[in-house]
């Protein structure tokens, strides 16, 4: 036993400042691109084909990327070819779903510090389960800022949802939203909750948690990293403010073409 | 150590078609591919469990998949897939019925049948098959508020369609113990902090369990069915998605599939590259496994330590690939990405830093006496069940049963490199967590030895031909054999994706842990397997 | 004529007429003709026992001698009214109920038998409290006996009926034959047959021969009472019985037992040393946690509830053993705190046992089952049953403030009292019994809310049970009257110990009421001794003065008064645990309501992680809930696993597994199976003498001719 407690202290500390101070760190987020300036309509139409779920819209001589479509298949990637887009590794994804609803609610006062979360798996495939999970480790450590979890959604303050919402999870889904006391917000993990991913709307799914039950913050990304998992609930608590999910090509950019 | 059923030097020696000749006599037909590795045989459906019982009980094949195709103005095509350690180690057995016909006798009876008895009721499921013999056991894949008759594979069901369902409130789950005061206990589909979502019914008289019913397809996003149609490179990214954490084995999969179709040569570069990545992920994996197990304990320093390596593997996993997943890094050709040395140099000085934090956190659990206690003689899988059931992977070479597709169909860059795959006997969950640690250990000197003879040369191969053609392609996934069927018509486009997961393997023979044991072990059992639901359910 | 023989004349005479009536009128008016004829009966009696046990009244009547052994008499003295009294408390409520209750026999068997048999055994069971002498003592113990086989035995086209029926009979004989030669032993020494001269030849028996009564006397008197180790027919009769008889049985009959055991070995013969009292002692808190072990695991309600009564006689044996012990050390104010305890807890039992007896007949009657696995649910749609049965479900499980709370403290107070004995292994002795008490006590909370629990809440697990609906007034009126005794038994325990002293006073010669319900109001009146100033001190302290001037009697705080330098030994009220309990519980309800004025209240449904839907097979079974229990006294209760065997279609496609547990009580194992074995090798050493053959037979008639000549030659 003593053992354990010693090499517990000897490893030290290890979470991140976030959100004190921004996560320095490589390989915390896997990067998304951003609306870029291309100069020339012909090359913003071949960027805009290449995306296999339609994140990247031409608009004139640019793109635009919406967030809340990128499933992280890099085939727009700086790296793969001459037609390129500009590419951010931030990771503070979250967004209001309904911006006007959100403003109208006050929430903080009625959470304070402490935040209790049910995770729901409706079908998602293992990575956003996985990224979630990482938030209890010692690098993100959600209890530090008040974020718990708890099998009974009975206790719950808020409720995360990954997966396009496999069919047999729709009512599992529901109950467990109706299960919750008010207040309760809906988190949206991943680009499978946002509008159905690659398996999108079919025969045995739905597109998207909206779908089911109303959302509250989305979380883009396949999988969003931990950290834009917490960004998110700290959007819920109000401790941080929401990105919104369309990115359009930044004044710098539109000049430099 | 036996690999599989032992093979008699008589049966070895002789060609596939001849035995089948003499044996036979013109009931089943047998021929050898040009290369000797694939025999196919054909034979009526009266004949198909006799010519099963012989391939696996006198040839040593083992059961690996089910291939239900409904070719065009056919009727539905039986592809029964078995595989040996042995010359000519791949049997394919063809079945075809006529049009309109449905029945087929069942092969799950048979002593190593049991392999076969999921892939039996997802045919029945999805494509409205009865396999005689099989007790239908209810709902498998499509659940109780499915409509009857309607099987969603079939050329005739459209997938985009929405159909309404109906909430059966007169369906029970069948259960099996009889005893005055006999209960069942649910877990799921919704339960624990972060678990997948899938249902355990324990059935119990109130001390110990006697009986676990495990009911999966609750994550069933029928990939199987929305890959058809759809050209390759879009099926790549559902190959990849459908089981995020094992992402590169199966896109690997897939695009070996690809490669075997088109007949391309993956570049050496590439080889090796995708054997060093195909390790990271055995790795990570590994490491999330082993947080989990801990977890499951309640040895919260150690389930600290397993989570720091598992988040510095993925970190280190973003840096040479940008994704934390090594999503989009696998393209049929080679890899999407090259890495120059330093990178791999600072990689292979990560990876010996972090095999030796995991020797160390082994260790250190070893001499844990109140966390092995938790784990010894507790969900034991035999020797014999494991072959019976056909169990892949980690979990099937803790109980004695030595069988690694790096080994026995070595891809990408295995052949090259020498490695040791780790096996135990005793098959409770202690010998799933050593089976699991001395592979990390494996997995970190396979990466090193893949990138410090590091060929030169590009790490992808360009392909423009374009025909119709048929493969399958098999890896070792991190929790173990996966079996991809490809099929692609002549514009590129998918006619059949058949996907044969590990977990769906392994989930099949989880109750064989889970029985006569106390409700406490239930979590410890469930994390030491490591299973997926998300692979399993596809 | 004195008023109580007026009184008792005209019970009998009521008995003979409902006995008549019932041949007289029309069958299906029976069960109405029982219910008023029993009724009747029953509150004459409770005139006649009230009279003798509250007032001053007396009751002695001589029937008709007999040879020279002496006059049959009747005679009533307080500790006979007090069981009398008890049993019209009970015979009343079980009266009404059976009114609406024996219409389900109405086609099957006959009701006029019945009702006959009925008033047989109430009759009877008067007549044995009354016997003055020991020779109508016996009689009408055996008419007690004969009479409640016959009714045990009503439903006989039933196979285990006949067979459960039979046990009790032939234990019953075998318990009646050890108390008829105990009588005799002390009748041939006192020449006379009536208790008076009994009582008085009581101190010139030797040793040995008042041991050998005592040994036969308690044995015999135990095997009604149901005490380990023979009470074995208890368990078979009680579910085999229609529910009314076993109510009876458990909350009468046993009550017979006890007052067999009160009577000879405390009043008759009471016993020199203390040699005695530890036995019954440790017999008595014995029988207290195999009885309760045993309902811990049992799901059949009858069953459970025939083990709860030998768990309850325990209980009252160990607390005559300890006044037993008491008494012979020259302690008697304890003796006689410890016979207000056991006779509190005889009354107790009597009425919380009947009532659950009657609510298992309610519940069987409204949900067609009594199998607690197979029940649940019932409480939303039998709401009168459930509250009632709730109450009966609080009392035995000795939960405050209600009547079995009372009795089990003041017998685990009295035990604690050992500490005034002087020797070691007696003390020692105290302390295992009061360790068992404990346990049983602990045992018992949850065996009961087992018994609540699945039965009536949650999800219903058969048809019968959902489709249970509420019983008739006629059953629900009884359950509320015994409901009402439970309470009223518990919450004024200040008025009822000094009937209680008054009755086991003669049997200790020293009244307790002093020590245990000190006259707080009345200091000087009566010839009590003042209290000294100290004291008073102390028991202002405790409340004990509260009521003065508005309550008759003595005040709602139940104290042993000590020495000087203790002036309380304990102390407890009900009463005000009561006030506490109720006034807590309106502040919650009230601060509670207050604090969520503006809320709303949502419904939900039950959360089983996102099951579509729940049925009861997922919901705990009583079996489930008391499994640990099993496991844990697995020792004891020894069930034999069966094999589990398994169906299957084929190899591994397993369809059905079968577990089987049998479990023998260890009473039979230990004490009864052994003779049964032994007997039957001897009577299968001595089958070989039946060679079949004539000539045989009259070879064995001459050598025993031949024997008999001998032994007379060798006597004469």
């Amino acid at each position: 036993m003593a053992d354990w407690v010693l090499k517990g202290l000897r490893t030290g500390i290890k979470s991140t400042a976030y959100p004190q101070l921004p996560e320095k760190a490589s390989g915390v987020s896997p990067g998304r691109p951003i609306g870029t300036s291309l100069g020339s309509a012909k090359r913003a139409e071949t960027l805009a084909e290449l995306c296999p779920t339609g994140a990247i819209i031409r608009d004139g001589r640019n793109v635009t990327v919406d967030f809340g479509r990128c499933v992280h298949c890099y085939r727009c990637h700086p790296d793969e070819g001459d037609e390129a887009v500009s590419w951010d590794l931030s990771y503070e994804w979250a967004a209001d779903r309904d911006q006007l609803a959100a403003a109208k609610r006050k929430l903080d006062r009625a959470f304070g510090r402490s935040l209790y979360l049910r995770f729901v798996d409706a079908g998602a495939c293992g990575a956003c389960v996985s990224e979630a999970r990482q938030l209890n480790n010692p690098y993100y450590n959600m209890h530090r800022l008040g974020f718990f979890t708890t099998p009974t959604p009975r206790n719950a303050d808020v409720l995360l949802v990954a997966g396009p919402v496999s069919d047999a999870m729709r009512i599992p889904l529901r109950q467990t939203y109706e299960a919750m006391p008010t207040p309760k917000r809906v988190v949206a993990i991943g680009a499978c909750a946002l509008f159905g991913g690659v398996f999108g709307p079919s025969f045995v799914a739905s597109g998207g948690a909206a779908e089911i039950i109303p959302v509250d913050v989305e979380v883009p990304g396949c999988p969003p990293p931990p950290l834009a998992i917490l960004h998110a609930l700290l959007v819920v608590v109000e401790r941080k403010p929401p990105t919104p999910l369309a990115s359009l090509p930044s004044a710098q950019s539109r000049e430099m073409a | 150590m036996a690999v599989l059923d032992q093979v008699t030097n008589a049966n070895v020696a002789e060609p596939l078609p001849k035995l089948c000749r003499k044996l036979w006599k013109g009931k089943v037909a047998a021929t050898l591919d040009d290369d000797g590795r694939i025999c196919r045989l054909t034979c009526r459906a009266d004949y198909l469990v006799q010519v099963c019982q012989w391939l696996m009980r006198d040839l040593g094949f083992a059961f690996a998949t089910l291939v239900v195709e409904e070719l065009a103005s056919a009727g539905l095509s039986l592809v029964y897939v078995f595989y040996r350690d042995a010359p000519s180690p791949w049997a394919y057995l063809e079945l075809q019925l006529d049009a309109g016909m449905t029945q087929v006798p069942s092969i799950s009876g048979l002593v190593h049948g049991p392999s076969a008895d999921w892939h039996e009721r997802e045919a029945e499921d999805l494509f409205g098959l009865t396999f005689e013999g099989h007790p239908r056991l209810g709902e498998f894949v499509l659940h109780e508020d499915w409509p009857e008759g309607v099987n969603p594979m079939r050329r005739s069901f459209d997938a985009r369609r929405r159909k309404g369902r109906e909430l059966d409130i007169t369906w029970e789950p069948p259960t099996v113990v009889v005893a005055p005061g006999a209960f069942a206990m649910p877990i799921g589909p919704v339960f624990s902090d972060f678990a997948e979502s899938a249902h355990f019914l324990l059935e119990t008289v109130g001390e110990d369990v006697i009986r676990t019913i495990p009911r999966f397809f609750y994550k069933y996003r029928g990939v199987e069915k929305i890959a058809e149609g759809k050209p390759v490179d879009r099926v790549l990214l559902l190959a990849e998605r459908f089981s995020g954490t094992a992402a590169f084995a199966h896109g690997l999969a897939f695009c070996q599939a690809i490669e075997a179709i088109y007949g391309i040569d993956v570049p050496p570069r590439a080889l090796a590259l995708r054997t060093a990545f195909a390790e990271l992920e055995r790795l990570r994996h590994h490491a999330a496994v082993i947080t989990g197990i801990c977890n499951s304990t309640a040895l919260a320093v150690a389930t600290a330590q397993a989570a720091l390596i598992e988040e510095t593997l993925l970190r280190l996993s973003c840096d040479v690939s940008r994704h934390r997943y090594l999503f989009g890094l696998v393209i049929p050709g080679g890899v999407s990405r090259d890495i120059n040395n330093e990178d791999w140099e600072h990689l292979v000085t990560a990876i010996g830093a972090l095999a030796e934090r995991l020797r160390d956190l082994h260790q250190m659990l070893r001499y844990s006496s109140s966390f092995l206690d938790r784990l010894e003689e507790v969900g034991i899988v035999s020797t014999e069940q494991a072959i019976t059931y056909g169990l892949v992977g980690p979990v099937a070479r803790a109980s004695g049963v030595a069988r690694d597709m790096r080994k026995l169909f070595p891809y990408a860059n295995y052949a090259d490199i020498d490695f040791a795959v780790p096996v135990e006997q005793e098959g409770d969950g202690y010998a799933r967590l050593r089976v699991l640690f001395h592979e990390t250990e494996q997995s970190a000197s396979i990466i090193r030895r893949a990138l410090l003879s590091l060929p030169e040369g590009p790490v992808d191969a360009p392909h423009a031909s374009r025909h119709a053609g048929v493969a399958l392609a098999v890896v070792e996934a991190p929790l173990g054999a996966a079996f991809h069927w490809l099929r692609v018509n002549e514009d590129g486009t998918v006619a059949r994706y058949r996907i044969t997961p590990p977990s769906f393997t392994n989930w099949h023979g989880f109750h064989l842990a889970a029985e006569n044991f106390a409700f406490q072990d239930f979590p410890i059992i469930l994390a030491s397997f490591g299973l997926s639901n998300a692979e399993c359910d596809r | 004529m004195s008023i109580t023989t007026q009184l008792f004349a005209l019970f009998f005479v009521l008995c003979g007429s409902g006995a008549v009536a019932a041949f007289i009128l029309p069958t299906r008016w029976n069960p109405i003709s029982l219910a008023v004829f029993g009724t009747l009966t029953a509150l004459v009696l409770l005139a006649a026992g009230g009279l003798l046990l509250l007032g001053d009244a007396e009751f002695h009547a001589e029937l008709w001698p007999v040879l020279s052994l002496g006059v049959m008499t009747l005679a009533a003295d307080r500790l006979s009214a007090l069981f009398l009294f008890v049993a019209g408390l009970v015979f009343l409520p079980v009266a009404i109920f059976s009114g609406s209750y024996l219409v389900k026999y109405l086609c099957h068997y006959s009701l006029r038998y019945f009702n006959f048999l009925y008033f047989a055994l109430f009759a009877s069971i008067v007549l044995v409290l009354l016997a003055g002498d020991a020779l109508s003592f016996l009689v009408s113990w055996e008419f007690v006996s004969i009479v409640s086989y016959l009714l045990v035995n009503f439903e006989y086209k039933r196979e285990e009926s006949s067979q459960a029926a039979f046990v009790m009979l032939a234990m019953s004989e075998a318990g009646t034959i050890a108390v008829a030669i105990a009588f005799l032993l002390v009748a041939v020494a006192a020449g006379s047959m009536e208790f008076g001269a009994l009582r008085s030849a009581a101190p010139s028996l030797s040793a040995t021969m008042a041991g050998a009564v005592f040994l036969l006397s308690f044995f015999g008197f135990a095997v009604k009472a149901g005490l380990v180790p023979v009470n074995s027919w208890l368990p078979l009769a009680h579910p085999v019985a229609p529910t009314n008889v076993s109510a009876l049985l458990s909350a009468v009959i046993v009550n017979l037992g006890i007052y067999g055991i009160v009577r000879f070995n405390l009043d008759l013969v009471p016993a020199t040393t203390s040699r005695p009292g530890l036995i019954v002692l440790v017999i008595g808190s014995v029988s207290a946690l195999i009885g309760i072990l045993y309902a811990t695991v049992e799901s059949e309600m009858k069953r459970l509830l025939a083990h709860s009564t030998i768990e309850n006689m325990g209980i009252v044996a160990a607390g005559i053993g300890a006044a037993m012990i008491f008494l012979a050390t020259g302690h008697q104010i304890v003796a006689s705190i410890a016979l207000i305890a056991a006779t509190y807890h005889l009354a107790n039992h009597s009425v919380y046992k009947a009532l659950l007896f009657l609510g298992t007949g309610a519940v069987e009657a409204g949900a067609h089952t009594r199998d607690l696995d197979r029940l649940g649910g019932i409480a939303r749609v039998m709401p009168w049953t459930s509250v009632f049965f709730l109450i009966g479900v609080m009392a035995i499980a000795a939960l405050p403030p209600l009547n079995g709370f009372v009795s089990e403290w003041l017998t685990l107070q009295t035990v604690l009292r050992s500490v005034l004995l002087s020797s070691t292994p007696v003390k020692i002795v105290f302390a295992i019994s009061g360790a068992m008490l404990a346990l049983t006590a602990g045992l018992a909370v949850t065996c009961f809310v087992k018994v609540f629990a699945m039965g009536f809440l949650g999800l219903a697990r058969s048809e019968g049970a959902a489709n249970a609906a509420e019983v008739r007034i006629g059953m629900r009126t009884p359950l509320a009257l015994l409901a009402a005794a439970c309470i009223l038994l518990g919450l004024l325990p200040t008025y009822v110990i000094p009937i209680l002293d008054r009755s086991v006073m003669p049997l200790t010669h020293e009244s307790a009421t002093a020590a245990l319900v000190p006259p707080f109001f009345s200091l000087a009146a009566q010839g009590q001794e003042a209290i000294p100033p100290k004291f008073l001190a102390e028991f202002h302290d405790l409340g004990a003065q509260v009521g003065e001037g508005l309550l008759p009697g003595r005040g709602l705080v139940v104290l042993h008064r000590g020495e000087e330098h203790n002036p309380v030994i304990f102390a407890m009220s009900t009463s005000y645990m009561f006030v506490a309990l109720t006034g807590i519980l309106a502040l919650t309800f009230v601060v509670f309501r207050l604090a969520t004025r503006g809320r709303t209240l949502a419904r939900r449904a039950v959360w089983a992680g996102g099951l579509r839907r729940l049925w009861p097979g997922i919901t705990y079974t009583a079996t489930g809930f008391s499994n640990p229990v099993r496991v844990i006294f697995g020792a004891v209760l020894h069930p034999a696993a069966g094999e589990d065997s398994t169906e299957a279609v084929a190899q591994h496609f397993r369809t059905a597994i079968t577990r089987d547990q049998v479990e023998a009580h260890i009473v039979d194992r230990l004490v009864l199976d052994p003779p049964v074995s032994g007997l039957r090798w001897l009577a299968a050493i001595v089958r070989r003498m039946h060679v079949g053959n004539v000539n045989a037979y009259a070879a064995y008639v001459l050598v025993a001719l031949l024997l008999v000549l001998i032994i007379g030659a060798g006597i004469f």
